[in-house]
Parts: C-alpha cells; sequence; structure tokens
C-alpha cells in the first residue's frame, strides 16, 4: 500500500489506509460490534484455552463409544505404519545418495563360494566334525602315539615342563626323602602337616594306602622298638580295625594325612596308647577306625574329640597333653594297666565306642560323666567353652575340618618316645 | 487492507458476497464439528506425553524387522531404484512406491498386536 500523507483528505469516500497499528485501545472504527472485535494475543489465547477445557469434559462422555474408539485405534496404527514406512524411505534415500545401498550384495559366484552346506558329516561351513579326535600323533619325546586332544598334556608331564609336572615331582621327591628317614624330627612333619595340607594331598595319602606292605620288616622293626607290648584285646565287633605301625606313621612324609596313616589302637599296649596320646592326636576315623597320627594340634579334630580318646583309653583321669601343668607320664603304673587293659577288653557295645557317631545314649552319657566333669576343670588352655557329648561323639568319629587354634606345643622330648 | 475487509470472504462456491459470520460463532461452530477431530488431537497429546507413542513406535519397528517385513521392502526398493536409475531417485519417488507397499506387507499378527496395545492405552486414558 503507498503510504499517502497524512495531509491528504479522504473526503471523497475514499479509503485510507491505516497508519497507526490497531491495538486494544486504539480499536479502528470500522468493527466497533462487541463481539467481532479484534482481540489481542494474550486474549484469544485465553478464550482458546477456556474452551478447550470445556471440550475436554463433553469429550470425555462421548469418547465412550466404541466405534469411534475403534476408529481412533485403527487411524494412530495407520499413523505409526505410515512413520515407519516414512523412516524406511529416508533411509533408503540416504543410503542411494550417500552411495553404500548396494554395498552388501556381492556377485553370484563369491554367492556360491559361502553357501549353506547341508550334508551329513559336514557342518554348515561343510567342515568335518570332530576332525581332530580321530588324529594322533607322536610325541617326539617318548615317540609314542597320542591322541591330538591328550597330546598337550601328554607332553607337559612327558617333557616335565608346566606347573603340574613339577608340582608331582616335587611331592615325589619330598616323599621318597620322608620315607628314607627314619629319625626324622616329629615336630617338623608336623609342621609341615599343617602347612601344606590340601585336598589333592589328601587324595594322594589315599592313593598311597596301598603302598603300604602291613608285613614289610619295617613295622616289625618298628613294633620291636617300642617295649614290644601289644595287646590283642578281644573287644567289640564294632571295632574294626588293621594294624599298622605307629612308628611309621609318624615318619610319614607330610602330604598324606589321616586315613592311610592311622593307628589302630586295638592293639596298642597302655603305654603305648599313652605315649602316642602325649604326642599325637589320637582321634578315631569313622571312615578307617584308626587313630589319627597327626599332630597334636592337627587341625582336622577339635580339641573335645582328643579330650574324648584319652578319656575313652585312659579313663576318667586322662589328660590332655597339652596342658602341661599336669602331665603325669612318668606316674602310670602296672596296676593301673590292668584296669586299663580290662578297660580295653571291656565290651564296649553301650557306650564307648566311637563308631557310633551321633549315638546319643544315655549310658553313654554317664559312662563318660566323670570323665567330663574332671577334664572340664583343666579348660585353662581351651579355647572353645561348651563341651556337648553327643557332640564330641559324633565328631570323634567323623573327619570334620575343625580348625581351633592351636594350643602351646608340646615339648620336643616327648616325641623321642615314639621314634 | 483494513481488518474489517480481511474478514470478508467468499464463503460459497459462487462467489456470491456472502456477509462473514461473527468470529464468535464461527468458532463455536468450528470447534463443534471437530470434536472428534479435538478428541483425537486430546488422546494424541496423551500419548506422546505419557511416552506411549514411542514406545509403540519402538515396537512397531521391532516388530517389522523380526517379520522379515523390512527385508521385503528393501529388495522392492532395490527395484524401484534400479527402475529408476540410481542418479534419479527422489523421496517423493520412493515414497510413492514404497509406503503402500509397506502397508500391505505389515503381517497380521503385528497388526493385531498393535490395535491391541492402542485399545488398552485408550481403555485406561479414556476418561481424562
Amino acid at each position: 500500500m503507498p503510504p499517502l500523507s497524512s495531509g491528504q483528505q479522504g473526503g471523497e469516500g475514499r479509503w485510507q489506509p491505516l497508519e497507526v497499528p490497531w491495538t486494544h485501545t486504539n480499536i479502528p472504527p470500522q468493527c466497533v460490534q462487541p463481539c467481532c472485535r479484534p482481540l489481542c494475543y494474550e486474549q484469544s489465547e485465553h478464550r482458546l484455552h477456556k474452551s478447550s477445557q470445556m471440550k475436554m469434559e463433553e469429550m470425555s462422555l462421548s469418547g465412550l463409544d466404541n466405534s469411534k474408539l475403534e476408529a481412533i485405534a485403527q487411524e494412530i496404527y495407520a499413523d505409526l505404519v505410515e512413520d515407519s514406512c516414512l523412516g524406511f524411505c529416508f533411509e533408503v534415500h540416504r543410503a542411494v545418495k550417500c552411495g553404500y545401498f548396494f554395498l552388501d550384495d556381492t556377485d553370484p559366484e563369491s554367492m556360491k563360494d559361502f553357501e549353506i552346506v547341508d550334508q551329513p558329516g559336514l557342518d554348515i561351513f561343510g567342515q568335518v566334525f570332530n576332525q581332530w579326535k580321530s588324529k594322533e600323533c607322536v610325541c617326539p619325546n617318548c615317540s609314542r602315539s597320542i591322541a591330538a586332544s591328550r597330546f598337550a598334556p601328554h607332553l607337559e608331564k612327558c617333557l616335565g615342563m608346566g606347573r603340574n609336572s613339577s608340582r608331582i615331582a616335587n611331592r615325589r621327591i619330598a616323599n621318597s626323602n620322608n620315607m628314607n628317614k627314619s629319625e626324622s624330627d616329629q615336630e617338623d612333619n608336623d609342621d609341615i602337616n599343617d602347612n601344606d595340607w590340601s585336598y589333592g594331598s589328601e587324595k594322594k595319602a589315599k592313593k598311597r594306602k596301598s603302598d603300604k606292605n602291613p608285613n614289610s620288616p619295617r613295622r616289625s622293626k618298628s613294633l620291636k622298638h617300642k617295649n614290644g607290648f601289644s595287646v590283642c584285646t578281644s573287644a567289640s565287633n564294632t571295632l574294626p580295625l588293621l594294624f599298622s605301625s605307629s612308628g611309621e606313621l609318624s615318619n610319614s612324609d607330610p602330604f598324606k594325612y589321616n586315613n592311610s596313616t592311622g593307628i589302630s589302637y586295638e592293639t596298642l599296649g597302655p603305654e603305648e596308647l599313652r605315649s602316642l596320646l602325649t604326642t599325637q592326636c589320637g582321634v578315631i576315623s569313622e571312615h578307617t577306625k584308626k587313630m589319627c597320627t597327626r599332630s597334636l594340634r592337627c587341625p582336622q579334630h577339635t580339641d573335645e574329640q582328643r579330650r574324648t580318646v584319652r578319656i575313652y583309653f585312659l579313663g576318667s583321669s586322662a589328660v590332655l597333653p597339652e596342658v602341661e601343668s599336669s602331665l603325669d607320664n612318668d606316674s602310670f603304673d602296672m596296676t593301673d594297666s590292668q584296669a586299663l587293659i580290662s578297660r580295653l577288653q571291656w565290651d564296649g557295645s553301650s557306650d564307648l565306642s566311637p563308631s557310633d557317631s551321633g549315638s546319643s545314649k544315655t549310658s553313654e552319657n554317664q559312662g563318660w560323666g566323670l570323665g567330663t566333669n574332671s577334664s572340664e576343670s583343666r579348660k585353662t588352655k581351651k579355647k572353645k567353652s561348651h563341651l556337648s557329648l553327643v557332640g564330641t561323639a559324633s565328631g570323634l568319629g567323623s573327619n570334620k575340618k575343625k580348625k581351633p587354634k592351636p594350643p602351646a606345643p608340646p615339648t620336643p622330648s616327648i616325641y623321642d618316645d615314639i621314634n | 487492507m483494513g481488518r474489517a475487509e480481511g474478514n470478508r470472504k467468499v464463503n460459497g462456491t459462487e462467489g456470491e458476497r456472502v456477509p462473514p459470520l461473527p468470529t464468535c460463532v464461527k468458532f463455536q461452530l468450528v470447534s463443534k464439528m471437530n470434536k472428534d477431530a479435538q478428541m483425537r488431537a486430546a488422546i494424541n497429546q496423551k500419548l506422546i506425553e505419557t511416552g506411549e507413542r514411542e514406545r509403540l513406535k519402538e515396537l512397531l519397528r521391532a516388530k517389522l524387522i523380526e517379520c522379515g517385513w523390512k527385508d521385503q521392502l528393501k529388495a522392492h526398493c532395490k527395484e524401484v531404484i534400479k527402475e529408476k536409475g540410481l542418479e534419479h531417485v527422489t523421496v517423493d519417488d520412493l515414497v510413492a512406491e514404497i509406503t503402500p507397499k509397506g502397508r500391505a506387507l505389515v503381517p497380521d499378527s503385528v497388526k493385531k498386536e498393535l490395535l491391541q496395545r492402542i485399545r488398552t492405552f485408550l481403555a485406561q486414558h479414556a476418561s481424562l
């Protein structure tokens, strides 16, 4: 619109342009009807908002119409599908324009190379399954033909390189050393026992059981070394025990543990028993019915188990040798030994069979009542405070891996007796 | 041109000069006619606000890829492009060719599941 000068006259009815923008304060004269007056932005917004609110309320009532809802659902679905299609189109178009649309196409010749194979005996790549199982290799060291999957471990053992083979070799050396030693220090062995206990070594100990010949001369030699006292008891049938020498056991290699190196207390005299019990753990194993030959601090058995065994063997006055104040090795005389023998020959069906683990007979309690009372008073050095008979009965027979804190080690002078 | 002039619209097809409706009347008429549209708009708004629309879109996308719709459509695209020539493909061409095919290729199971979810949403939010 060409701007006219203000001085121009519009008297002839010529329409005059507005030079001043209209506001709500400056209402143009042409439109003065109240409903049609132009609104400013804020006012129109406000009106719209109010009306839309009204519409929402009306909508909730009419929206419950099922067909309408269904139609709306269809529309929404159509919108979503259209969105997806459009999105796809844009992706394709971009790929075309950037030039990577046809990149994943391969020529037909290459396609044939990588076709999926569907023949019996082959996998989808065309390779033979289990090709390496049947193949055999020749070991360069020992010139044997070994299966391919077993080749690497065999080579490790054969060449003597690798972790496992060196471990086994070291163990073998240690074992042979210990077998040769007959005057070895008990304490040292015990130390090694304590430090190196492991599951694998126990397995080895079990394996080695067959190595021992019960009739070997060494055994009888050590038996003579002790004052030849052997008691064959006609003890109850619940105590089937094999005889094995204690001397050898105390010297045995540090990696052999309970089950194969136990002592049968049936054939040991009271003197031997007593001296044994002062130096060794002595807890009777449930599995082999043998006494444990590990040190007095052996972690496999608790002090209570040891105390129970000593009470069983040596009567109510039995004392664990760790309690140094009441060591009474020298006071043991023959009268007591008679009593002890009679005790050992006692038909222990009711009370004292340690193999009845978990048995809670009252007679058992009574039989040990004296013992427990007297031994309870000597608990000065014990770390565990409770003494339950049933617990000890069950614990006696089992090889649980309890680890009580070791009491003070006994003096080495005692060990010389055994050896 | 003044504002009053601007209100003068040619309503009828004959080109007659129909006096323009006052704004307030027009406003109410439009809103009544478009009540459904308003409702749809409100529902759409609700869809977006709760994030349900995005979830539905992702669900649809995933399902379409799973069922192979995308690959089918891609093969069709390749044909179209080869036909038209790689250099002369435009978005409009693609859209025009592909969208109807795409709509038709959606499997029924996907369609049913999506409709079910939309209906559930509407049932939850119908009484706003």
